[in-house]
């Protein structure tokens, strides 16, 4: 069987990616060049190009990727696992500062460890989201710590977190942090694998890559939508999913809390993030995510479940150990199993639909049926 | 072109189709000439028009063709003699008018002269007009020759005012853009004042009884054409096959004649009269020959005709075998020339010639292709359309709903095509971009969710758009419409229009400005620089997203290209070949590729872009395309983005 790494040009991804529903908008193929660009939630190609190899297609997380071939080069052997990938360590941790933690979603870890990280100079610039909720996300580069709390709150929808990399790179940014969602991180991932060598974007001045827990995300304009049947849009303040039991998603605005019942909100989940065997943000250097405690949903939002999978991300983690940002709490025992369940489910669910889409179980569209991990389980 | 006013009468001059025709006007006593420009037609009125002045003759370039006719019959009613001219396409726009004159007549001499345009060449149809003399009763003149087209306008002239009805006078685009030799006539001293008969209506109503009369004038048509000059037969007594022709099929038919030697053979019957047709003369020959090739561009008119009068005459003329478009062996679409000609001919004669070596088309194709390098239709370096469609193809890509842009005629139609990023994906008549346009904004309540942005040209805006603009407004039709004032009526030879304040002469007229009507409608309305590349893009966007009720106008204003070519760069431009990323992945050609300006060249050797210097205007905007900086631009005068 062909290596399943090929490389091919924008009339491929156009008709393998982007016309299938498998884009996520994470915009790896935005900046290399001036043939895309994001626009409204969605990865737009504004003119043809007939190069029949390019970036684009090279470093776009939902064309054939090797995701093996990556675990092998960025990670330990001794840390992988089938269902998580790469931990070296499991902590439940929240910001010390009471302020980040009022700013921020739930534990305020990434806010807490960014800012850490340009502090301390391990970066130069970090990668945020901006906006959210009904409004367009994009991202911004921030330099100082102080603006990072600024940009604190789960979205939703997502920002196009590459492309804002693949500008940031053109910038006289060095060293770069991004906050990014799985495939988004699976892009950069691609990306470190230096596929066009002559042309590597760079990608050396990322230095810490911070990814996100993430189900899911909403399309921008089926959740606007949404919202607009529901609710005045400018009083939201934010909003929030708790643990599935509670089967909604609350939205506190000024006049209140308004609950939408999960099944309409997730009519409006991304047509690619059914193709996501990703959960946990595996190929990052820290993955966070909200917590679960046996104390229940109002104490546990307070807190984050947080993986070190590197070197890097475990050199970060002391500091803030060390600096006293970040407190840590015990991790309940069974906490890894449950995370490890929710992992395991979401990659048979895509690989599900990924067999289905194709209409044969050997080929999984851009993921490799003999891919190790995938023989671990039953799907 | 020549100066049409010569007064030797009897000097032989070298008059292009189109100047003739302007000559037999002159010589037709015509004054009033008041036209729509359109190619092939447009150089008729240009000529009359240099000379106008002079001979105290009022011409006009009217905002449609309607207008003209109407105003050319003003003149009419007036006593005096009028002459329109327009192209097929603009004979439709004026037909209501064309059709209610047909029952109401007319007094001074009327000629309407359309040129059709066979293959459709520069046209959206090869329409063929001739079937309307005969459905709303018109003398039809179709001239064989340029001594023809100058003679045939002056009688023409002559014969509408004889039996007060217009006369519609067809010529066609090989005969208007060649030159041939005519004998000049003399130019008339009468000097008429206008003055209307109130005594006399024109009036279309009751239509029965004016239909009545409209057949009694063409009647008396009829009998003044039997004897006419402008049917001739030449060949022998007692051909094997006589030709049947008009137009400027008879020049090819001369030519095919002439080449295989056939006058001994085949006769040729050249009607000049067209409609009501010459009957006596045509069955004195079709009782000589039992074989007729009928020769005529486009549709078998004559053919249809030659063929219901050879059944009428069935009882006293054997009925002949007809060759021509309907029968075959001739194509029933598309232009004739003399090969072609040539081809039917030996076929029905069972002659060996051959007009081509069989592969002359495909060895000419391969020379072609090792001398001239491809090249698909584009707009000119520089054309502020391009930047346009630039921007408005950017707005709907960056709208991700599948936009998309009706659009209509004018230089802006390559639009159609990937010079103009093959954004329109509607094109029909003048105005019909914004009449379409408005249609598609009337389908909200079928759930249409994609965003239409209407173009329409500055001229054709006065032309054909104000109609569905006015609706537009009055229904509320979600509808974008972007004007693309290049300041002319560029792709007929810049023509005024209403817009531009300058009348036929080049002389000081009010001008009627786009923005003026717009306000006047209450509609929301913004004058834009094209060649300001990302704020036309917003700006487009920003229409296309207005959750306002009913229409906006986005006029985009930028001096068509041709203008600036003249009246000197704006920019210097050139490419700094060290930032050029060239084919790497990252750019790919993006300025010439993507963009597609002529102005931009690859430089093979160096494998960079460069700019042509030879045609590149300096307008600047390829700059804005480039994302690697390596596009770079030097002021050359104060930057006028909304001049014109």
């Amino acid at each position: 069987m062909e290596n399943k790494a090929y490389i091919r040009g924008q009339k491929e991804l156009r008709e393998e990616v982007h016309d299938t529903g498998l884009c996520t908008g994470c915009g790896a193929c935005v900046n290399l060049c001036p043939y895309y660009a994001t626009s409204r939630d969605k990865t737009v190609v504004k003119d043809l190009c007939d190069r029949t190899a390019g970036r684009c297609y090279a470093f776009c997380p939902r064309t054939p990727t090797d995701l093996e071939a990556i675990r092998q080069q960025l990670f330990e052997p001794q840390d992988l696992t089938p269902e998580l990938g790469a931990v070296k360590g499991f902590y439940l941790t929240r910001a010390s500062d009471p302020d980040t933690r009022s700013l921020a979603q739930h534990g305020g870890t990434v806010t807490t460890l960014m800012s850490l990280a340009l502090s301390e100079g391990i970066i130069d610039t970090a990668l945020l989201a901006e906006g959210g909720g009904s409004d367009l996300p994009s991202g911004v580069a921030v330099s100082q710590a102080s603006e990072v709390s600024k940009l604190a709150k789960s979205k939703f929808i997502a920002a196009p977190m590459v492309e804002a990399f693949n500008k940031a790179v053109l910038s006289d940014a060095q060293k770069i942090g991004v906050v990014a969602t799985p495939c988004q991180t699976l892009a950069l991932a691609k990306m470190k694998m230096k596929p066009f060598p002559k042309n590597d974007s760079q990608i050396g001045k990322l230095r810490l890559t911070i990814g996100l827990f993430c189900g899911w995300v909403l399309s921008w304009r089926s959740f606007k939508q949404l919202l607009d049947q529901k609710i005045d849009q400018r009083k939201i303040v934010s909003l929030d999913i708790p643990p599935s039991k509670y089967k909604t998603m609350q939205v506190e605005t000024n006049s209140g809390l308004v609950e939408i019942p999960l099944d309409e909100v997730e009519a409006c989940v991304r047509e690619a993030c059914k193709f996501c065997t990703d959960v946990t943000a595996e190929f990052s250097d820290i993955s966070v995510g909200s917590a679960r405690l046996p104390d229940g949903w109002e104490v546990a939002k307070g807190w984050n479940q947080v993986i070190v999978r590197t070197t890097a991300g475990e050199a970060l983690m002391q500091l803030a150990k060390d600096r006293r940002v970040l407190e840590f709490r015990e991790v309940p025992g069974g906490n890894l199993d449950k995370l490890k369940q929710a992992s395991l489910k979401k990659k048979r669910t895509a690989l599900d639909n990924l067999a289905c889409k194709s209409g044969d179980r050997d080929d999984l569209l851009y993921l490799d049926c003999r891919d190790p991990v995938f023989q671990t389980f039953d799907w | 072109m020549a100066d049409i006013s010569n007064k030797t009468e009897g000097l032989a001059d070298l008059l292009l189709g189109s100047e003739a025709i302007g000559r037999g006007a002159l010589e037709g006593g015509v004054n009033v000439v008041a036209s729509y420009p359109g190619n092939p037609s447009t150089e008729i009125t240009e000529a009359i028009r240099q000379v106008a002045e002079k001979m105290n003759i009022y011409v006009e370039w009217s905002v449609n063709e309607k207008v003209a006719v109407e105003t050319a019959a003003a003149a009419s009613f007036a006593g005096l003699r009028g002459l329109s001219a327009m192209k097929q396409n603009g004979l439709n726009v004026a037909l209501d008018f064309v059709s209610g004159i047909s029952t109401s007549g007319s007094n001074g001499g009327l000629v309407l002269v359309v040129c059709d345009d066979p293959s459709g060449i520069t046209s959206t149809s090869e329409q063929d007009s001739r079937p309307l003399a005969r459905s709303l009763d018109f003398p039809l003149l179709e001239p064989g020759t340029f001594q023809e087209a100058k003679d045939m306008t002056r009688f023409g002239l002559e014969l509408s005012e004889k039996i007060g009805r217009m006369v519609l006078f067809r010529s066609a685009t090989r005969l208007q853009h060649a030159r041939g030799r005519t004998l000049l006539g003399s130019l008339p001293e009468e000097k008429r004042k206008a003055h209307f008969d109130t005594s006399k209506q024109y009036v279309a109503f009751p239509s029965l009884p004016r239909h009545v009369e409209a057949k009694e004038r063409m009647a008396q048509a009829k009998e003044l054409c039997k004897d006419s000059a402008f049917n001739v037969y030449e060949g022998p007594e007692n051909p094997d096959l006589l030709i049947i022709t008009c137009g400027s099929c008879y020049l090819y038919a001369l030519d095919a004649m002439n080449l295989l030697g056939l006058w001994d053979r085949v006769g040729i019957l050249k009607i000049g009269t067209v409609w009501p047709l010459p009957d006596d003369l045509i069955k004195t020959h079709m009782a000589k020959n039992s074989r007729i090739l009928v020769l005529e561009e486009v549709e078998p008119f004559l053919e249809g005709n030659l063929k219901e009068l050879a059944v009428e005459w069935a009882a006293d003329v054997s009925m002949p075998t007809f060759f021509g478009r309907r029968t075959g062996p001739l194509s029933d679409t598309g232009e004739l020339n003399p090969d072609i000609i040539i081809t039917a001919l030996t076929e029905i004669l069972e002659l060996t010639y051959e007009a081509r070596p069989p592969a002359y088309d495909q060895q000419a194709k391969a020379m072609v292709e090792k001398l001239v390098p491809p090249r698909s239709l584009a707009l000119c370096a520089g054309c502020p359309h391009r930047a346009s469609y630039w921007a408005i193809k950017n707005a709907e890509v960056l709208d991700t709903r599948d936009g998309f842009v009706t659009g209509d005629i004018g230089c802006y139609s390559f639009g159609l095509f990937p010079s103009g990023y093959s954004i329109m994906k509607t094109e029909q008549a003048m105005g019909s971009g914004p009449g379409v346009g408005y249609g598609f904004g009337k389908l909200g309540q079928f759930d249409m969710q994609q965003p239409v942005v209407a173009v329409v040209g500055d001229g054709t805006f006065y032309h054909g758009a104000l109609p569905a603009l006015v609706s537009a407004v009055n229904n509320q039709s979600n509808l974008t419409l972007v004007v693309l004032d290049n300041g002319a009526t560029a792709m007929t030879g810049f023509q005024p229009h209403p817009g531009t304040g300058l009348d036929a002469f080049g002389h000081p007229a009010k001008p009627v400005l786009i923005e003026d009507i717009c306000k006047s409608l209450g509609v929301r309305v913004e004058i834009i620089d094209p060649y300001d590349s990302e704020a036309a893009t917003q700006k487009v966007l920003d229409f296309m997203n207005d959750e306002q009720q009913g229409p906006r106008v986005l006029i985009m204003r930028q001096q068509c290209a041709l203008q600036m070519a003249r009246s000197g760069k704006l920019y210097d431009v050139w490419v700094d070949q060290e930032k050029c990323v060239g084919e790497d992945c990252g750019c790919n050609r993006y300025c010439s590729r993507a963009f597609k300006c002529p102005g931009i060249m690859w430089d093979a050797q160096a494998q960079k872009a460069r700019i042509d210097e030879a045609i590149c205007v300096g307008c600047g905007v390829c700059a804005q395309v480039c994302r690697h900086e390596a596009i770079l631009l030097k002021p050359l005068k104060a930057v006028q983005g909304k001049d014109s």
